[in-house]
């Protein structure tokens, strides 16, 4: 079951979600974008939309520094565990908090507001409603679980696990004694992956990569295309 | 070239590096150009169709609408007129953007493409109709129970429009009707759609349905106050007006008010055509308007004080042309085609102050010097040199009713003997006589007394009556120096009225300027021989004094014998549309092939009791009388409409309390037979009380105006003058005048309910193919086609060709051209009569009529009403008319789709009674009948079933498009006149015949008709009166010449008998009884406000769509002085609000040189259905540019049963004009969407 759990499921989700964004820039590419609703409604928009986007993007932050950069890294700069706890709860506990309520802002804008709601499709309550999952449980994980149980050393389990996932060196086994909490939180986690492609959510990944490289004037060739 | 394949390269390959020139600067992107593909197919297409615009412009330009794919793809201009010949330019190419981006429309949001009803109105529908079970009860139950009314009606233009089918909403209307019509009379159902030469047939569905139900058609052009109603008091015509390619037959050419590369954009080029040719433009405009800037001159004369700079002008002709050195030509002219030669009666007075005075009376009559002269009273009299008598010349009104064939413009007296007409006693008075003249300016109304050479003259009771000629009254009246006693100027710089320096002191025009234009003007139409043109328009006619304003003007061209002549004369352009194929028009518009006549209500006054505006009333004294008389001065407006609905001048509808079926009910069982018992028998009814007149009683439930069509307009988005009294008080719906009654100044005819009533209307329907300002406040709205969809007829007096509206697609979605629509209402409100509505008699009350023998009714213009007993109860003489018509409910729609019997005898136009036998057998031949029908009304009757049939019977039964008919109609003319005209004038062309097919191949030249006053064909550029002038055939008014002086007892009382210069209307912008607007803080101005015609929309049409929107700034937008907004610290592109007594409106303000300082422009109907917040004055949402005004009916503009002042549909009645409002302007600090 743990092989399931940690090693297929990612596997297949994070699948799904490559193949499935490829598919939509190559296709639908006039249909990627963020599908902005701020033409509908503008006061609640202004406090979720603000209050969820920094806060996703420190909590963003804040999963590179805990799970990418491994323990040793911290130890060889002399960063004590107390440390690097304290700090991840207080901070990373408040950029949840904040990312937490602005999604319940939108959440409650979009189910609420008779022109937001008219406007809306399934997959824009589906992004809404996993995002309050996965954060959510998150941010239980960082403020109540730390606090109650004390701080859970993830770097030890679920940081190496993820960067083995990566080098395609599953181990399962590293995620035997993580609590079930953060467990469910990986797993929505996943599952969120999961169902990116179909939601405004690509627009997280639009980027407008080449334009500080490309020559300031670009023209299209009339030859090539000819047929 | 194809579609490219998608691959994952190619999504990505916008990354590739390109190959890079130019030192690294350009790089060759790796994306494809197949997008390019989109615009070259945007201008491909598989077919082009003849359309036009049926918008409210005059332009009338033919289009190419190009089809792909079934789908409306653009249109182009077309370039086939027919050509005006070697010597002046053509009429190719006509049209401006704002046609250009029609198409748009076809597809757009704004389209509407299914039946939408109010649900709050829908819901009550269904479940009074399963529980009534039938419905015309459902109907009565939701409309009776005012809980339920109001909830429907609170509901109006808060959005809620849900989708129905046509089946339903035909039933609901018929119910609407049916119970409207049983329960209070057919006049209270109501249809209001402008301008039918727009759209010929789509006007007739609507006006031939209803005036077969018995419903009221309400007028449009003097509800605009396009209506100049200076035409009607100098010429006995509506409006007659060069085409534009006579301006480049004029010499000399002064744009007046009318700005014409804005509004008449696609003929713009004929007048900078003629200054090519050598013409000199001379521009009038308080604003640096956009024809200024054509113009040699510029006279920036003061907003609505055009008046006086037209009196300094006339007295600079008057003394130079006339008196220092006069020209033959002018002379002439006078003696031959204007009343100046004709004598005036004086009477002595007592002013004011005491001094006894002179006053000029009316004219003097035949029946003063011989009692029993035939229609006496109506034959005016001249001083015939030659003998040194009094003489009675041809041509004046009595002779066009006595069949003598002496109407016509012959100097000569009934017995063929020439008279030589004088003008002037100066060198040949018997005495001077000293006659006051009121003089108004700004503050006050004083009296000026100017000497008069005089004539004395015993009448028929051996009374000494002192005569002068019209001509010595307007020197007098001008000021002119003779040599005379009295209070004349010493030079053009004495400051008195009118002298170019006294005009100075009005207008700020330079006086030498004003001079010099005068001397121009008359020079070059002296030595042209009339050659010199003023045009006009909205900005010296949308005032309350229009007609003044108008007539001052239009002194310069008669004065120097320019009217009548190619390249001379008025040219009145604002609203004058021109159906040229009129008398077919007419019948099937009216339904007069079936019964006669239909119920046509003026405008203005109709919305002006229905709203109850007059409630609001306040005194002016630009309102008041002249000094010198005084009686209907001080009478309340509302009183003289009563009045004039008593005394048969206007039509009046709702025409009674009672209802009008009922009412020959009554009159057949009280044993009244043959028409004139009827009539008799209302009449006693009438003067004893037992029925009464329901203008009087407007508030009353029973006299409400229950059910609305509206169709072919943006009645509430572009043109209701007094916007939140319509929304409040006709349909009880949030609007907001500030305004509270004036309890000082009340009608006193009238009973008056002690509130307002909300909400007077049961039913409103806007036939529409947008979704405009009037869609949004509809109960229902029904899905009408575009231009593109169906066929129709267009013209216009612009140009002289007639041309068709032709289906570029079939209709699409639910949509259905008028004439369809109203057929299939007809056609469901038919059957449900045939278990409700039984065929019955009804009785019309019609007011007494211009070019009828109606209009020798007044003698001498002599208010007498029967109602105090000053005379008898006549109608149709001191009374309205009372026509027992037949309805026939259960067959209207087989009565709508085919041509009735009545077509087949005669018709009567302007006078002329007509034979149309010979037009009814040519149409039958031409689209067939119902042969073998099982309905016998049908049976045998020339179809009018579709659209095509209708342009077909038009353009047969008319004489600008059927060369028999203009030759039948020159010969009826030949009857009453004694003159040779069907030969000379309609002899050529009298074998064309034009149908449809002919019209969609090419545009073609309109016909020479006495329906119009003008020749015309090729060669020839038409303008009006050139028949007049050329073949001798009179005006139809008092004198049969053209007026400067008009006589009615209620002009003189208003001191309005000469043309002189009124101030405007300061209308105060709060009275002290009024709610009080909250203060933001800010800094407010008091603006004058006018409502000019916009460039980027024909009225509401066009402002609502993007290509139009982004040429300027979109939404609503005021303009104003930049120096004035700086005072009140306002930016350009900021919000302001706009409001008075009578509303608020927001909108951006655009700061400008261009203005002079105290003038806000709002251009007019930029609808509200885009970008309009919040305002703080009322906290609502903000109005239209109407939200700020209020109708003031002008008094003399409901004269009727006197000559040319006598009723016509759209000929005469007061107008709705809007210029002479007062607004206050400040910041609008916040912008509220209210949006949540």
């Amino acid at each position: 079951m743990s092989q399931f759990w940690w090693v297929v499921f990612p596997y297949l989700t994070l699948a799904v979600m490559i193949i499935g964004m490829l598919y939509r820039f190559v296709y639908n590419q006039r249909g990627w974008g963020s599908k902005s609703s701020e033409i509908l409604e503008k006061k609640w928009l202004r406090w979720g939309s603000l209050m969820f986007h920094w806060g996703i993007l420190c909590v963003v932050a804040g999963h590179v520094m805990g799970l990418l950069v491994p323990i040793s890294v911290y130890k060889a700069l002399g960063v004590s565990t107390e440390f690097y706890h304290t700090n991840a709860d207080v901070f990373g506990g408040l950029a949840g908090l904040v990312a937490t309520a602005g999604i319940v802002i939108l959440l409650v804008r979009r189910t609420f507001n008779v022109r937001v709601r008219m406007n809306s499709s399934t997959s824009d309550f589906v992004a809404l409603v996993l995002l309050l999952i996965v954060v959510g449980l998150g941010v239980l994980v960082t403020v109540g679980y730390n606090n109650i149980y004390g701080p859970y050393e993830y770097r030890t389990t679920v940081g190496p696990w993820i960067r083995e996932l990566i080098v395609f060196h599953p181990n399962a086994a590293l995620m035997k004694t993580v609590p079930t909490l953060l467990k469910v939180h990986i797993v929505a986690s996943f599952a969120l992956f999961a169902v990116w492609p179909f939601t405004r959510l690509v627009h997280v990944f639009s980027v407008p990569i080449r334009y500080p490289f490309r020559a300031p004037m670009q023209y299209r060739s009339r030859v090539q295309y000819k047929r | 070239m194809a579609q490219q394949k998608k691959t994952l390269g190619r999504a990505f390959s916008h990354l590739k590096r390109g190959e890079r020139i130019n030192q690294n600067w350009t790089e060759q992107s790796p994306r494809p150009r197949d997008w390019e593909d989109t615009y070259r197919a945007r201008w491909q297409h598989d077919k082009v169709v003849r359309s036009t615009h049926g918008v409210n412009c005059t332009g009338s330009c033919s289009w190419k609408i190009h089809v792909k794919d079934g789908i409306v793809a653009f249109e182009t201009q077309q370039t086939d007129y027919p050509s005006t010949g070697p010597d002046t330019p053509d009429y190719e190419p006509r049209g401006c953007p704002r046609g250009a981006s029609f198409s748009w429309y076809e597809y757009s949001p704004l389209r509407v493409k299914y039946p939408y009803i109010r649900q709050e109105l829908l819901h009550l529908w269904r479940q009074e109709k399963a529980r009534a079970g039938n419905a015309i009860d459902a109907w009565k139950q939701i409309v009776e129970d005012p809980a339920k009314a109001k909830l429907y009606k609170e509901a109006r233009g808060k959005g809620g429009l849900v989708r129905s089918t046509w089946d339903e909403v035909s039933e609901l209307i018929g119910a609407s009707m049916i119970y409207t019509i049983k329960q209070y009379g057919p006049d209270r159902v109501t249809g209001f759609s402008p301008i039918p030469a727009m759209s010929q047939v789509s006007y007739a569905a609507g006006s031939r349905f209803l005036s077969m139900i018995g419903g009221t058609i309400v007028s449009f052009y003097d509800w605009y106050a396009d209506l100049p109603p200076a035409s009607p008091q100098i010429w006995g015509e509506q409006t007659d007006v060069p085409e534009s390619a006579d301006w480049y037959n004029a010499s000399y050419f002064i744009i007046w008010g009318t700005n014409l590369p804005m509004t008449r954009t696609p003929d713009a080029h004929f007048m900078v055509e003629a200054r090519y040719n050598g013409t000199k433009v001379v521009g009038v405009s308080p604003d640096y308007a956009e024809y200024v800037k054509f113009a040699d001159l510029w006279l920036p004369a003061k907003a609505g004080t055009d008046a006086a700079l037209a009196m300094a002008m006339t007295q600079v002709i008057l003394q130079e042309f006339y008196v220092d050195n006069p020209t033959p030509y002018f002379l002439e002219y006078a003696k031959n085609y204007t009343d100046l030669p004709f004598l005036v009666t004086l009477r002595s007075t007592t002013d004011a102050d005491g001094n006894e005075t002179y006053v000029s009376d009316r004219f003097l009559h035949a029946a003063d010097l011989a009692p029993d002269t035939a229609h006496g009273d109506w034959k005016t009299v001249i001083w015939d040199e030659a003998e040194d008598v009094p003489a009675v010349p041809n041509g004046s009104l009595g002779y066009r009713w006595d069949k003598s064939k002496k109407w016509n413009l012959r100097m000569e007296d009934e017995n063929g003997q020439g008279l030589k007409p004088r003008l002037t006693f100066l060198d040949a008075s018997d005495d001077v006589k000293i006659v006051g003249f009121p003089v108004f300016d700004e503050r006050a109304t004083t009296v000026v007394r100017r000497g008069v050479p005089v004539k004395a003259l015993q009448n028929a009771d051996g009374e000494t009556v002192y005569v002068t000629t019209v001509l010595d009254l307007m020197m007098a009246h001008h000021g002119v120096r003779r040599g005379l006693p009295g209070a004349y100027p010493v030079d053009y710089d004495d400051n008195v009225p009118y002298t170019p320096a006294w005009q100075e002191a009005v207008t700020g025009v330079d006086r030498a300027l004003a001079i010099r234009v005068a001397r121009e003007f008359a020079d070059n139409a002296a030595k042209t021989q009339g050659r010199s043109m003023i045009a006009l328009g909205a900005g010296t006619n949308h005032w309350y004094h229009s007609d003044l304003i108008y007539r001052a003007i239009i002194n310069l061209v008669l004065l120097t014998g320019c009217q009548g002549v190619n390249g001379g004369g008025w040219a009145h352009y604002v609203g004058q549309e021109k159906v040229r194929p009129l008398e077919g028009w007419t019948t099937v518009a009216f339904g007069l092939d079936w019964m006669r006549p239909s119920r046509q209500m003026n405008g203005t006054s109709f919305f002006y009791f229905a709203t109850d505006q007059f409630r609001y009333e306040e005194k002016d004294v630009a309102t008041k009388a002249s000094p010198l008389a005084g009686k209907f001065g001080d009478m309340h407006p509302a009183d003289v409409n009563t009045l004039a609905a008593r005394l048969g001048w206007l039509p009046s509808f709702p025409q009674m309390t009672e209802n009008s079926l009922e009412v020959i009910q009554e009159a057949r069982a009280a044993g009244a037979q043959t028409p004139e018992e009827v009539s008799a028998w209302v009449a006693n009814e009438l003067k004893s009380g037992r029925l009464n007149f329901a203008i009087e009683d407007p508030d009353n439930p029973k006299n409400f105006p229950r059910v609305m069509f509206v169709w072919r307009s943006n009645l509430l988005g572009s043109s209701s003058k007094g916007h939140e009294y319509f929304l409040q008080n006709l349909l009880g719906t949030s609007g907001h005048p500030l305004a509270s009654e004036n309890k000082d100044f009340q009608p006193e005819s009238m009973t008056l309910s002690d509130e307002v009533p909300k909400g007077k209307l049961d039913l409103l329907i806007d036939i529409d193919f947008r979704m405009t300002g009037t869609g949004i406040y509809s109960d229902i709205v029904l899905p009408a086609a575009t231009w593109y969809e169906k066929h129709d007829l267009s013209s216009t007096d612009m140009h002289p060709y007639i041309h068709p509206f032709n289906p570029a697609v079939s209709c699409p979605w639910e949509t259905r051209s008028d004439w369809a629509a109203f057929r299939t209402l007809a056609e469901t409100f038919s059957k449900m009569a045939e278990e409700h509505l039984p065929a019955q008699e009804d009785l019309v009350m019609a007011p007494l009529a211009h070019d009828t023998p109606d209009e020798i009714s007044q003698v001498s213009g002599r208010v007498l009403d029967w109602r105090s007993g000053e005379v008898e109860a006549i109608p149709g003489k001191t009374m309205p008319k009372f026509i027992v018509v037949n309805r026939d409910y259960p067959n209207v729609y087989n009565q709508m789709v085919s041509l009735g019997p009545l077509a087949a005898k005669s018709m009567s136009i302007k006078g002329m009674t007509v034979s149309t036998e010979q037009a009814y057998k040519e149409f039958a031949h031409r689209v067939g009948t119902y042969p073998n029908s099982a309905n016998e009304i049908v049976r045998g009757k020339p179809k009018l079933h579709d659209e095509q049939q209708v342009v077909e019977a038009i353009l047969t039964l008319s004489g600008a498009s059927n060369g028999h008919r203009a030759y039948e109609e020159w010969t009826a003319l030949e009857s009453s006149t004694g003159l040779e005209l069907a030969d000379p004038i309609a002899g050529e062309r009298r074998g064309e015949a034009m149908t449809l097919a002919d019209i969609t191949a090419q545009p073609r030249l309109s016909l020479a008709t006495p329906v119009w006053s003008g020749l015309e064909g090729e060669g020839r550029r038409y303008s009006p009166f050139t028949s007049n002038v050329e073949f001798k055939i009179p005006w139809r008014t008092l004198t049969g010449r053209q007026h400067f002086y008009v006589d009615h007892e209620m002009m003189l009382d208003f001191g309005e008998g000469l043309p002189l210069y009124r101030p405007p209307i300061d209308e105060i912008p709060f009275s002290d009884t009024d709610k009080e607007v909250v203060g933001n803080g800010e800094q407010t101005l008091v603006v004058r406000y006018l409502t000019p015609h916009q460039k980027w929309g024909i009225h509401s049409t066009y402002s609502d769509n993007p290509r139009m929107l982004t040429l300027f700034r979109g939404g609503q937008t005021v303009w104003m002085n930049e120096e004035d907004a700086k005072t009140i610290g306002i930016k350009d592109n900021d919000w302001v609000e706009v409001y008075n007594r009578n509303g608020a409106i927001s909108a951006r303000a655009v700061l400008t040189y261009r203005l002079p300082r105290g003038i806000a422009m709002m251009y007019h109907a930029q609808d509200r259905t885009i970008g309009v917040p919040g305002s703080k004055v009322t906290g609502d949402r903000a109005g239209t540019h109407n939200s700020v005004t209020r109708i003031i009916p002008k008094p003399t503009h409901m004269i009727g049963g006197y000559a040319q002042l006598s009723y016509g549909f759209n000929y005469y009645g007061p107008t709705g004009h809007q210029r002479d409002v007062v607004a206050v302007i400040r910041p609008l600090k916040e912008v509220d969407w209210l949006e949540d």
